[in-house]
């Protein structure tokens, strides 16, 4: 009885330790679902640093594809299908092919949308009418400063995103994704086609296959980044690459391994474009390039933590 | 002498201690050096480094006795990051190459061996461009984040983004 009453106290602990309430996880879950689930074509901006690009997204649920074409400047189209993503850029008619030989891509599982409360404190936010549909925000502030924040609106009738912000430490916007305008359902396969024939381009293969890495880790994982995968793959048709991804659930850092071969090294340090850090230094002969939607402190503490141990 | 200043930094010194290691540094000619590299340093510091407590209060002690050599604008010695920073400038010669910071900064390049590392702390690194890859790597990145599944392939179009884009010629 008392082992009972105690096993109750420690579940409720711990629901109120993570003190989400049940209607927040259900919004993200119904935000997950929408995402799966409905087609739709319209037009985002996506914005960092102060620039502005302008875009149009198109998904076909039935076949599981979907498409993304540039408005502004050159139109560069991006055709997703389950394990393929093409990349269409006719400025230097190339096709960048990255196909993986895993069927799905690794996904936040709905079962496993309760276990960001670890990392992420979740509420919900103002409501508010974007692009014509009345939107809820759903709040994920970081319970430290390795991840960011995001605030994400979902239209309250069928759950389709239609805003997501990216928020850093102090609260600063860094990246956002806003539709200005959307309309659900009535999509045809022939407008996730792309427009570019592309028979003459080049194709760039960048096959990747799950693949152990051996002798190559962090010394130290970042406090909640997992590794979800490890890889074998090309980068850009003939670059050979290890890639291990460390993710919290939500955000997601790369590690990319190239053999640098007598080749120079690029120069150590920090880019950044957006919520997006790209840190770049040498292990053992090697170029390491760590990517990833995360503070600039979180990519650099993955990059410095990479080390190569002989394996015995 | 540089184990003293290291001892002074990490607040291992008694007050007696401490002011014949200030005295010894104002001495060696030193203090003024310090004085010009707290400046360059005070910025790259940041919200960095916890010292023991007590610490810079005892330095601040230490330099309102010396005001005429260590604190020649008179600011006011109870300003706590103002003087972490002073102490740092001290110990430049260790910490500089903790830092790591310094590819401005030639004249206190070279560098003796930081006495303890700091865990914890990160360098600010060098910021570079965007490398030339920088398509591919978001190309093979962004299908793992789990972000794709709440959002669909909006997040694609960093990859297609103009200076990303731009980075590749």
């Amino acid at each position: 009885m008392i082992h009972r009453a105690f096993g109750a106290a420690l579940a409720l602990a711990a629901t109120v330790a993570y003190g989400q309430s049940p209607e927040t996880l259900s919004w993200l879950r119904k935000i997950h679902d929408a995402t799966q689930r409905l087609s739709y074509t319209g037009t985002f901006v996506y914005q960092n640093s102060g620039r502005t690009e302008a875009s149009r997204i198109t998904r076909d649920a039935a076949g599981d594809i979907e498409k993304l074409e540039v408005m502004d400047g050159v139109p560069r189209e991006i055709v997703r299908t389950k394990d393929t993503v093409r990349c269409y850029l006719p400025d230097s008619r190339v096709v960048k092919v990255d196909r993986r030989t895993e069927r799905n891509f690794p996904a936040l599982l709905p079962e496993r949308i309760t276990a960001l409360a670890r990392h992420y404190d979740i509420s919900l936010g103002e409501t508010r009418r974007i692009a014509g549909y009345d939107c809820q925000a759903v709040v994920l502030q970081p319970k430290d400063d390795l991840r960011y924040g995001y605030r994400l609106y979902a239209d309250v009738a069928s759950g389709m995103l239609l805003r997501a912000v990216t928020f850093d430490a102090s609260g600063q916007s860094v990246e956002e994704f806003t539709f200005t305008q959307l309309s659900l359902g009535g999509v045809k396969r022939d407008m996730v086609r792309p427009r570019h024939a592309g028979r003459e381009w080049r194709v760039e293969h960048a096959e990747a296959a799950p693949a152990r890495l051996a002798g190559w880790g962090l010394a130290a994982e970042l406090p909640g980044f997992h590794k979800i995968s490890e890889l074998k793959r090309r980068l850009g048709d003939a670059r050979p690459a290890g890639q291990m991804v460390y993710s919290d659930g939500l955000a997601a850092v790369s590690v990319f391994i190239e053999p640098l071969e007598g080749r120079r090294g690029a120069a150590t340090g920090l880019a950044s474009m957006g919520a997006i850090h790209i840190y770049t230094r040498e292990v053992a002969n090697h170029m390491i390039t760590v990517v990833g939607e995360a503070p600039a402190v979180s990519v650099q503490r993955i990059a410095d933590a990479v080390e190569f141990r002989r394996p015995q | 002498m540089k184990e003293r200043i290291s001892a002074l930094m990490d607040g291992e010194l008694d007050e007696r201690s401490a002011a014949l290691a200030l005295d010894a540094i104002a001495k060696e000619g030193e203090a003024l050096e310090a004085w010009r590299t707290y400046h360059l340093i005070s910025d790259a510091l940041g919200k960095s480094r916890v010292l023991s407590a007590g610490f810079s209060a005892r330095v601040a002690a230490e330099l309102a006795r010396e005001p005429t050599v260590l604190a020649p604008s008179r600011r006011r010695p109870a300003e706590p990051r103002r003087w972490v920073a002073l102490a740092a400038g001290v110990a430049a010669v260790s910490l500089v190459g903790w830092l790591g910071f310094a590819p401005q900064q030639p004249s206190i390049a070279p560098v003796a061996q930081a006495p303890k590392p700091l865990p914890q702390q990160e360098a600010r690194p060098a910021v570079v461009p965007l490398p030339s890859g920088t398509d591919d790597y978001l190309l093979a990145h962004q299908g793992f984040s789990p972000r794709v599944s709440l959002q669909g392939m909006a997040p694609y179009v960093r990859t297609v983004s103009e200076p990303v884009q731009r980075a590749r010629k």
